[in-house]
């Protein structure tokens, strides 16, 4: 047998899409009633739950309130059910310590943390295939515009990884595990600043740029849908309240 | 707008367990159908070829056909072929990589007018698999839905047919929709290509061999081996430690009896095997083949056999020698195959009386593979009296448990051309190429006799008054297709092999010395480079570079050329193209040629001098040449001699091979193949210096540039031999020029130090050296690239490019070897029957170029032989010469200085032998038992040496100045190969030891060793 063939001569990926087609993506904002703000993504098979709390006081510990700006905490864990083998345990573990550290980058970049000092605000993300920072990120911003919490701009994620030449944009699982590099890239897309840039694989130089390119045109295609959630959902709430 | 569907996957896990994998699927509204009769092309963007229009219908083969009857398919004659995704994916799954490549080939191929349509991505063709579907029978319906789709998209304007071998799909299907035909493989030939013979041939070879191995299937009895093991056992034995995983390797030496297994690294880490485990016989064996990775139980103790130890001839069977073997060692047998290794294998055919004593069974057919390793294989065929005289390749089918030998069918033969079908310029390929037939003069240049002309020059004025310089090469890529056999062949070889009396080709001669030669008077296909030159200042002012047909006039050699050159014309005679003219036109057509070959020198000349001015350095090596009469005998040693016409077209494929080089890595940054030259090491320079002090020259080696100057500087008027020994030794302290991938070096060490160039390639010589082919595979691709055309053929990765550098290297250096090895046999053979005493040729002059404490090292330029003389004998005589200067052997002593040696007899006579003293010596072979014969020099005069063969180095010597750039960098890695040796001892000692790079102690006693000759017959080859 020969081995999996990540882009077809003809263009195709695995599942179909062209080299800077995105998944399927499906969001709902506001399903949960008792946190502040809720969202709810579907990156193709990849699904991702966020809750915001806060603003609100610090809770344990008061030493680590910050006195210029807002204290962001987040905290990643999946499902023990995500993944084609069980898991032990949902979090705690050192993969689940790091996303939660690189979402909190992310989102300090991107909370006006100045507006509420000596404040918190908890982002807790639940994760299910591929792409589980971009879906993080995108649930995340989803929920943290539920709350109401000002934010300079959307920050959309998407990943983007390089086959034979060519970037692929929105990484599925398969591609993912074949062991190419992978990029992940957190965007505002409105300035066009980088929130948050990971790759941990070797890539040449000369191709980053063309890789970064694909990544930065799949994250501004994920702001113009959740820019069309987040439209949608406000309509939605206003006829409710009656306006 | 794509649409989602979920594909379910049930893979099952090492561990056993079933695991449900879901996998996103997107389907489109819009996939390209590449077909010209597309309603909506538009939407359907198409992009590469379209099917060609000229067709009655197009054929749909099913998953099946296109895994078993591919090599029928890929016919150019059969038209308007659709590969469905599914089979593809079929292929892809179910058979190697090397049959999905094949076909992947096929589809890029812009010549064979066949495509992929990727129904499983079209919305309206994907049909996901039912439940309890077997797998096969959606393939098919697949396929099938997919054609139906296809027929309507073209508006049902083209008939279609599926051709498939399932009798069940043909009665669903056969009639379900009208214009989408159902048949079998073998209907539709008979029915579309009645007249295809060789397919139908290719057919009935497939059909038979499948059909037998369904028959045998069926018979259980006569078992000629064990069944294998199934996989779940297989896999749970080497897990508890019962069975041993491996790759087989076949003993070359005893095929029919010994095979080893080497263990893999997982395996053997609980057993506590060391060694390898011995298979013996071919019954143990259990039909595996040299290369598969097998599954080993050990047999008991008692049942342990040693290796063989005596030699045996190969075709003996299964017989049991007499000879004690050694002390017996794991033996095991193969109870199952995990990986099979086959391959496609050169097979011959038996001769007449062995395919009439396998009589019995006579559409099967015995053959025998090239490789030892590989045991005979059945193939069915009718044809085996006609292919008689072929080597076929031929692919194996399957091993039944109940045949003795594997059952295969054949691929296909090697390109033949026959004078009853001579090879025509094609129509097409006319299009394409640039037509220079009328327009140009081309001509070649080459040595006598030479069969394989890859090069060709033209230059005529122009309209405008400038100049044109043509380069033209043989276009062997047109012939060679990237990954077919010849082409990997070609790439094992790398490089003909020039040996003193024959030559080792590349490629086969139907290819080297016919259709891509070059030769006088044919049309040809090429690749050409053209310059526009300023007429005055031969400046260059534009470079085209592309495909053309071209018809060489004349196929000059040197000699000739050189002399018309010179404006001597008489040798006109010599050349076969005037012969048959008329006074008239032969003088008009000769003034032509003359003045071609007088202004491509001209040119030369001032490309030259500008490269002369960056740093070239012009470099000396010893080329001998072996003349042999008819019977094969040594008739003379000759020193090649330089011509100024060997520069003249040295120079012209310099600078092709410089423009090229730019070219390529213009377009291909990372992944194009360049040759380097590295500076080299100064301490090499050393013993240079020295010498040339002798004579009060000094050699500057900073650079190339102020070597190439000193060099020049360092003449002696009265003695040019001590230039050219001076320009030798500086040859010898050279690195070796290298290929290597733009993409794993910096452009810095892209320099070619000898020629002085930033960029250099090889290009100009695709018959004999196959990093020229990769070479114009790049350049057509650039070529392509510029044009915005799609690139054709795939192009090594950087990776994949590095390793190919890496083999040509050392093929070549391997290659040059045993080119030195040669000449010095066929010196050796020259002197071997001669009488030392008598013979009047064994006598020569020589010159002396180093100094030992016990004898010097002589150069002799008539016969371009090195080698060593002592002064001192075993019984510790040493050298004096008498008043007549006839030498004898004396009791008395040597002393050693900086330049010259004294020997002194006791009888106080003493003779001085300085660097660069001429010498009379006599040349004699001493003959070794063990090891190959030696030239033996011996001093017998310290005068040089007069006879009439002195003028002839003397007349020489004003040509010497214009010696062959293009053999410099050959040379150099000629003479290298010793040198470079030492170095890497030197290295991995500083490595290791971490020595000081100064001049330690170590270094200073090693130096005094090298200085005392020591008496061991090969010892003196630097």
């Amino acid at each position: 047998m020969a081995g999996l063939e990540l882009l077809s001569d003809q263009g195709y990926r695995v599942d179909g899409r062209r080299a800077g087609e995105l998944r399927k993506i499906q969001a709902r904002m506001g399903v949960f009633a008792q946190a502040d703000g809720s969202a709810y993504i579907e990156q193709g098979n990849t699904k991702a739950l966020a809750v915001v709390y806060g603003p609100h006081e610090i809770r344990g510990s008061r030493a680590r309130a910050l006195p210029d700006r807002a204290l962001v905490n987040c905290q990643y864990s999946s499902a023990t059910f995500s993944t084609g083998e069980r898991k032990r345990r949902p979090h705690g573990d050192r993969k689940s310590c790091e996303m939660g550290l690189q979402l909190r980058q992310t989102f300090e970049a991107a909370i006006l943390t100045q507006l509420h000092p000596r404040s918190q605000i908890d982002i807790y993300v639940l994760q299910a295939d591929g792409g589980t920072y971009a879906a993080c990120v995108n649930a995340a911003t989803l929920a943290v515009l539920d709350a109401g919490i000002p934010m300079r701009d959307f920050v959309c994620a998407c990943s983007a990884g390089f086959v034979d030449g060519t970037a692929l944009a929105d990484l599925s699982h398969v591609e993912e595990a074949a062991g190419g590099p992978q990029l992940a890239l957190a965007l505002l897309p409105a300035s066009g600043q980088i929130a948050l840039l990971e790759m941990d694989a070797r890539l040449h130089e000369d191709h980053l740029e063309r890789v970064l390119e694909a990544a930065a045109q799949a994250a501004r295609d994920v702001h113009t849908l959740l820019d069309r959630v987040v439209r949608q959902h406000v309509r939605e709430a206003s006829i409710l309240l009656g306006d | 707008m794509l649409q989602k569907r979920e594909k379910v996957l049930l893979l099952r896990t090492f561990q056993g367990r079933t695991l449900r994998i879901v996998r996103e699927h997107y389907l489109r509204p819009c996939v390209p159908c590449h077909s010209p009769l597309c309603p909506q092309p538009a939407a359907c963007s198409h992009d590469g070829k379209l099917l060609s229009s000229d067709v009655t219908h197009y054929v749909i083969p099913d998953w099946k056909v296109v895994q078993d009857y591919l090599e029928i398919l890929e016919f150019p004659e059969l038209k308007g072929i659709i590969f469905m995704q599914t089979a593809c994916q079929a292929v892809q799954h179910q058979r190697g990589r090397r049959q999905y490549n094949k076909l992947r080939n096929l589809l890029k191929d812009a010549r064979h007018d066949c495509i992929l349509f990727a129904n499983e991505f079209q919305q309206c063709c994907y049909l996901p698999r039912e439940r309890g579907e077997s797998m096969e029978k959606w393939q098919t319906r697949s396929i099938y839905n997919a054609a139906v789709w296809y027929y309507h998209h073209c508006q049902d304007r083209m008939p279609i047919v599926m051709v498939t071998e399932d009798e069940e799909a043909i009665q669903q299907y056969g009639s379900e929709t009208e214009g989408v035909f159902v048949i079998t493989f073998k209907n539709y030939l008979d029915n579309f290509w009645p007249d295809l013979k060789a397919a139908h041939e290719l057919c009935d070879s497939i059909l038979q061999s499948r059909r037998e191995r369904e028959n045998e299937s069926q018979e259980s009895h006569g078992k000629e081996y064990p069944e294998h093991l199934p996989l779940e056992v297989l896999e749970a034995g080497i897990k508890s430690g019962r069975y041993i995983q491996g790759i087989l390797n076949v003993n070359k030496h005893r095929a029919q009896i010994e095979a080893f297994v080497r263990l893999q690294g997982a395996s053997s880490k609980d057993s506590d095997l060391v060694s390898d485990i011995l298979i013996h016989g071919m019954k143990a064996r259990n039909r595996s083949i040299h290369g598969d990775v097998v599954v080993v139980e050990l047999l008991p103790k008692n049942e342990w056999k040693g290796r063989t130890v005596a030699l045996c001839e190969n075709d003996c069977d299964d017989k049991a020698s007499g000879e004690s073997p050694s002390e017996p060692m794991p033996t095991g047998r193969v109870v199952g195959i995990l990986q099979k290794n086959w391959r496609d294998y050169v097979v011959t055919f038996p001769s007449k009386e062995e395919v009439q004593s396998q009589g019995k069974n006579a559409q099967k057919i015995l053959v025998t593979p090239w490789d030892y390793r590989i045991p005979k294989i059945r193939i069915s065929t009718q044809q085996a009296e006609t292919l008689q005289d072929f080597r076929v390749v031929v692919r194996i089918d399957s091993w039944e448990s109940t045949s003795v030998y594997p059952n295969g069918h054949f691929m296909c033969e090697m390109p033949v051309n026959t004078p009853e079908s001579p090879w025509k310029v094609s129509p097409e390929e006319e299009q394409k190429r640039k037509d220079l037939r009328k327009s140009h003069l081309v001509f070649s240049i080459d040595p006598k006799g030479c069969e394989d002309v890859d090069d060709t020059l033209s230059v005529r004025t122009l309209n405008n008054g400038n100049l044109e310089l043509g380069v033209h090469i043989a276009d062997v890529t047109h012939f060679v297709a990237p990954n077919s056999y010849i082409d990997i062949e070609a790439r094992t070889r790398a490089t003909t092999y020039y040996l003193a009396d024959r030559r080792y080709d590349m490629l086969p001669s139907v290819l080297s010395a016919d259709l891509c030669s070059l030769l006088g008077g044919v049309d040809r296909y090429a690749v050409s480079i053209m310059w526009e030159l300023d007429k005055a200042s031969y400046e260059i002012k534009k470079v085209w570079y592309g495909r053309t047909i071209i018809r060489s006039a004349y196929k000059l050699f040197y000699e000739a050329a050189q002399e018309l050159l010179d404006g001597n014309l008489s040798v006109v005679d010599d050349i076969p193209e005037f012969k048959d003219l008329d006074e008239k036109s032969r003088q008009a057509k000769l003034e032509e040629l003359v003045w071609a070959i007088g202004k491509l020198t001209d040119i030369a000349r001032h490309v030259r001098a500008k490269r002369d001015g960056c740093g070239a350095l012009e470099l000396e090596g010893v080329e001998v040449c072996v003349q042999l009469d008819d019977k094969k005998n040594i008739h003379d040693l000759i020193p090649k001699q330089p011509l100024e016409v060997h520069e003249t077209v040295a120079e012209c494929m310099i600078l092709a091979n410089h423009w090229v080089a730019k070219k390529i890595w213009e377009s291909f940054p990372h992944q194009a193949l360049l040759r380097q030259h590295p500076p080299p090491h100064q301490e090499f320079f050393s013993e240079l210096r020295e010498c040339a002090k002798a004579k009060g020259f000094f050699i500057d080696t900073r650079s190339n540039k102020t070597l190439a100057d000193s060099l020049d500087n360092a003449n002696d008027p009265h003695d040019p031999i001590v230039n050219r020994l001076l320009r030798s030794m500086a040859t010898q302290a050279m690195s070796n020029a290298l290929y290597f991938s733009t993409g794993s070096c910096a452009e810095e060490e892209f320099h070619h130090y000898g020629l002085a160039l930033d960029k250099y390639t090889h290009f100009t010589s695709p018959i004999r050296r196959y990093s020229d082919i990769v070479v114009h595979r790049l350049l057509m691709a650039a070529i392509s690239k510029d044009k915005k055309m799609e690139i054709k053929g795939n192009l090594f990765s950087n990776k994949d490019l590095e390793e190919l550098c890496r083999h040509i290297n050392n093929r070549n250096q391997a290659a040059q070897h045993s080119q030195k090895q040669s000449t010095e046999l066929f010196q050796c053979m020259y002197f071997k029957d001669k009488d030392p005493a008598t013979e009047e040729r064994c006598i020569s002059d020589g010159v002396i170029y180093s100094i030992r404490t016990n004898g010097v090292l002589l150069f002799i330029p008539r016969f371009g032989i090195k080698g060593a003389a002592y002064l001192k004998n075993k019984d510790g005589l040493v050298i004096s010469c008498g008043p007549d200067s006839c030498s004898e052997w004396k009791p008395g002593s040597l002393q050693r200085f900086q330049n010259k040696i004294t020997s002194t007899t006791t009888d106080g006579e003493s003779v001085t032998f300085h660097l660069f003293d001429h010498v009379t010596v006599r040349i004699s072979i001493q003959a070794s038992r063990c090891h190959s014969d030696t030239i033996r020099l011996e001093i017998i005069s310290n005068k040089p040496y007069k006879i009439p063969n002195t003028e002839l180095i003397h007349q020489s010597s004003p040509l010497l100045k214009s010696e062959l750039v293009k053999e410099v960098t050959k040379s150099v890695e000629e003479a290298q190969l010793a040198q470079e040796v030492k170095v890497n001892i030197i290295q991995e000692e500083y490595q290791e030891y971490r020595q000081t790079k100064g001049r330690s102690l170590y270094t200073l006693l090693e130096e005094i060793r090298d200085l005392a000759l020591l008496d061991v017959s090969n010892n003196y080859g630097i």
